[in-house]
């Protein structure tokens, strides 16, 4: 009959959850409803370290189905795509994924993206790279360049028109 | 003249790291008495004990002293090696220079010095030995079971299949026990009387199986290999052996839908002569006297209906109960289990709406022999509910009820997540408020995560209360997932309660003198190697009399208590241990003190004599009596006064 956050008297929004968890499914993923709150997520998180992201709440919220909180919330957007949740999570939840899948619900409902973001996304949009990145320090002090390990060098879009109208398409069914 | 040898084990370095064991075995080769005194790195290894066997040969030991581990690890097998060796077992006496010496202690030269003390302790007492003789008692090849549910049938078959007459004795009219009330079985989802119905009809054809329904224990004396055992029978008040089962009379009778029925938890009515449940072992009608218009009154309108109304007239109110006595060597107590009182949880509103169920009962509701066919129905309404919460751990793992964890309620709420989807459709909504979801059992985790699949919402706590309204249920519950407080609406409660003993468990202990643990659960001698012994020699526990656990478990124990008691009954005779009271005859006023104190009944005083006597099959070797005996008559065998105050002298 229904289910209501008491502090927010927030609904409990179960179309959402279930729209989301499918797309999840589509890329392969677990859905969130395996998640049994061991937080191996968040303890390795590297967002946690810095800016206090938590994937394991972040999981425990879309089981409960309170989807709009976290779209509403600016702490999506400090996840930094490491992919370590996903490769770690014994049931195969990949938080990360679903923190993909809010900022993509947060774009589509009109949510202003971060100032941070939209320079990356201009970086990536012109060169195809988020940064380009030529050398590198080491933990002794020592610069390597790509060449230097024995990396190829980096590919760059060679029709950068038709790499955005790409990036373009993808992003609008994304969202 | 005594002959002793000593022998000093090293237990690899476990002894010979604190205490010096050349020097102890040199120190003991001169005190009085002792002839060879020898150490070893293993004592308890093949060539340890071929030493010591080549020993008493060599120096016709009259006496042995082996200072090594407790008596609790190895004395069987150092009784064992100087029987090999041709000396009387009771001869050999064990000090303990490991858990009570090198292990207790840091202090090398100190240890070594409480070693030489605790030997010459042992070798004081060793020449006081007396070598002792084990009498031996016949048995009766039959056995016990009470309790006919799954535990005590499957006892029962495996006796009766290792060809031994069994006597099963239920004090229901129908075998089956719990697992009879129970639909599907987790995490396999077998049909619950699918897999009981063969076993309870194997159970009341087999050759070598005395069914005894409607019946209890009334009494039990005598000692391992022979109890004797009285068992009270019902009156049925229905001949039979005329009975078909058809249960007209059921139909015909005045208080037809008008008894509460217990098999199907409350939820349904029943008459006064009842057959349980369709699959019922045996299908025989009973009269219920507590409910019976005849039984209580005398009369029933202008007659009773079900004599009409039986065909074979197999009504006879005439019935009396009867008591049989039986000789047995070996008891399996099976007596299951029962659920706690969910009212005592006044905060969940069991009792104030109907909509408020056990699992117990949502078993009966989801079962097609159920009092609505397997139609999952609100009680109130008749109606299908739309959505479902269930609150686990309703006085499970809670200081305030039981402090234990039912072992079952976890998987038996999943299982029912399950089931309501199978019934109610997937557009359900079902809420599940857990402490912990504990799936332990081989398929019982990816049951979990197959039912976390289900879009089921589980939420980490347990819920403050349940409030009953007009339309439904107000369930408040903080969730430490999403750390937020949460309202759920929900129009039927299910609630998850403790699994406690059986309410006359305490009558039942003291019939068969057993003891329970502090939860009040039947107590088992040893929780990892003598899991379905008890303190009584002979007496075996299986299932949740035990204490709380699934169908698998539950079977797994009761065919090892049955293989336990089997080890008893195929036997001839039984050797009685010889390390028990003895009464000196002279001393003895027949005060009868001794007969109190004893925990295991092994004495009593002799009608004739007037003087105490020790039943040797029965006494443990506590020493209850020797200590408690005012005129000194009393004496353990091989711990006498004398040996001990040697020992002490020798210490202190």
């Amino acid at each position: 009959m229904g289910i209501t956050d008491l502090t927010s008297m927030a609904e409990v929004e179960t179309e959402a959850r279930r729209e989301l968890n499918e797309r999840l499914l589509r890329l392969r993923e677990e859905a969130s409803y395996y998640c049994y709150q061991c937080a191996k997520c968040t303890a390795g998180c590297e967002a946690h370290k810095l800016l206090e992201l938590e994937p394991h709440r972040i999981v425990a919220l879309l089981k409960r189905g309170l989807v709009q909180e976290m779209v509403n919330s600016d702490i999506i957007w400090t996840c930094l795509s490491c992919f370590k949740c996903k490769e770690r999570c014994p049931q195969k939840v990949a938080p990360v994924n679903i923190l993909f899948a809010l900022k993509n619900l947060a774009v589509a409902s009109g949510k202003e993206v971060p100032g941070d973001y939209t320079a990356m996304l201009t970086s990536a949009m012109g060169m195809g790279l988020i940064q380009d990145v030529q050398t590198v320090t080491t933990r002794g002090g020592e610069t390597r360049t790509r060449e230097g390990l024995c990396l190829p060098p980096i590919s760059v879009p060679t029709d950068p028109a038709k790499f955005q109208m790409t990036v373009m398409t993808v992003a609008m069914e994304k969202v | 003249m005594n002959k002793i040898g000593v022998f000093v084990c090293h237990c690899g370095l476990n002894i010979a790291s604190k205490v010096d064991v050349v020097e102890v075995a040199e120190y003991a080769s001169k005190l009085p008495g002792v002839v060879i005194s020898k150490d070893y790195k293993y004592m308890c290894s093949d060539p340890g004990a071929n030493l010591i066997k080549d020993s008493i040969k060599e120096f016709d030991l009259d006496g042995i002293v082996i200072a090594s581990c407790s008596p609790r690890m190895h004395e069987h097998t150092f009784r064992g090696v100087a029987k090999d060796g041709g000396l009387n077992p009771f001869t050999v006496e064990i000090t303990n220079i490991r858990e009570q010496c090198s292990w207790a202690h840091e202090d090398p030269a100190e240890a070594t010095q409480k070693a030489k003390a605790l030997v010459r302790s042992a070798v004081s007492k060793a020449a006081l030995l007396e070598p002792l003789e084990a009498s031996r008692t016949p048995v009766t090849p039959e056995a016990l079971v009470v309790g006919g549910g799954i535990a005590g049938i499957q006892a029962a078959l495996n006796i009766a299949d290792s060809g031994f007459k069994v006597h099963l004795v239920e004090k229901e009219p129908t075998v089956g026990g719990r697992m009879a009330q129970l639909d599907k079985t987790f995490p396999t989802l077998d049909c619950s009387s699918c897999i009981l119905t063969p076993k309870m009809m194997e159970v009341y054809h087999h050759p070598n199986v005395d069914l005894l329904t409607y019946a209890e224990v009334e009494s039990i004396e005598g000692s391992i290999g022979n109890y004797k055992v009285k068992v009270r029978k019902k009156a049925r008040y229905v001949d039979i052996d005329k009975c078909t089962g058809c249960n007209e009379c059921a139909s015909a009778c005045r208080l037809a839908g008008r008894v509460v029925d217990e098999f199907n938890m409350g939820m349904g009515k029943r008459s006064a002569c009842y057959i349980p449940f369709p699959q019922a072992v045996p299908l025989k009608s009973t009269i219920d006297p507590n409910s019976c218009l005849m039984l209580r009154f005398g009369r029933c309108g202008d007659g009773p209906l079900c004599v009409k109304a039986c065909e074979p007239g197999a009504i006879d109110f005439s019935q009396k109960d009867e008591t049989l006595e039986l000789n047995v060597g070996a008891v399996v107590i099976a007596t299951g289990y029962d659920l706690l009182e969910a009212n005592r949880m006044f905060e969940y509103g069991y009792g104030r709406s109907p909509d408020v169920i056990t699992t117990m009962q949502l078993e009966r509701l989801i079962s097609s022999s159920g009092p609505t066919h397997g139609e999952v129905v609100l009680p109130s309404s008749g109606k299908h509910p739309t959505s479902v919460t269930f609150i686990l751990c309703v006085g499970s793992r809670d200081e305030t009820q039981c402090s234990w964890c039912c072992r079952i309620g976890c998987m038996s709420a999943l299982k029912h997540v399950y089931l309501l989807r199978e019934k109610l459709g997937e557009e359900v909504e079902i809420n599940i408020c857990y402490t912990d979801i504990r799936s332990f059992g081989k398929g019982y985790e990816e049951f979990y995560r197959n039912i976390r699949s289900k879009n089921t919402n589980f939420f980490r706590g347990r819920p403050s209360e349940v409030r009953v309204k007009k339309e439904g249920f107000l369930i408040d519950i903080f969730d430490t997932t999403t750390d937020k407080l949460f309202e759920i609406r929900s129009d039927m409660v299910v609630l998850v309660p403790a699994l406690v003993p059986r309410s006359d468990s305490q009558e039942l202990a003291r019939t068969f003198k057993l003891s329970r643990s502090s939860d009040g659960f039947l107590l088992e001698a040893h929780p990892k190697l003598r899991p379905m012994d008890t303190f009584v020699n002979g007496t075996f526990i299986a299932g949740c009399a035990q204490g709380p656990k699934d169908i698998s478990d539950t079977v797994s124990q009761a065919c090892g208590a049955a293989s336990r008691a089997v080890g008893i009954l195929s036997k001839e005779e039984l050797e009685n241990e010889p390390l028990i009271a003895w009464v000196d005859p002279e001393v003895c006023v027949g005060c009868g003190v001794c007969v109190e104190v004893c925990a295991y009944s092994a004495r009593n005083i002799n009608d004739v004599t007037g003087i105490a006597e020790v039943d040797e099959a029965l006494c443990a070797g506590c020493g209850a009596c020797v200590s408690s005996c005012p005129s000194n008559a009393c004496t353990h065998k091989n711990y006498t006064k004398r040996q001990l105050v040697r020992m002490i002298d020798e210490v202190v």
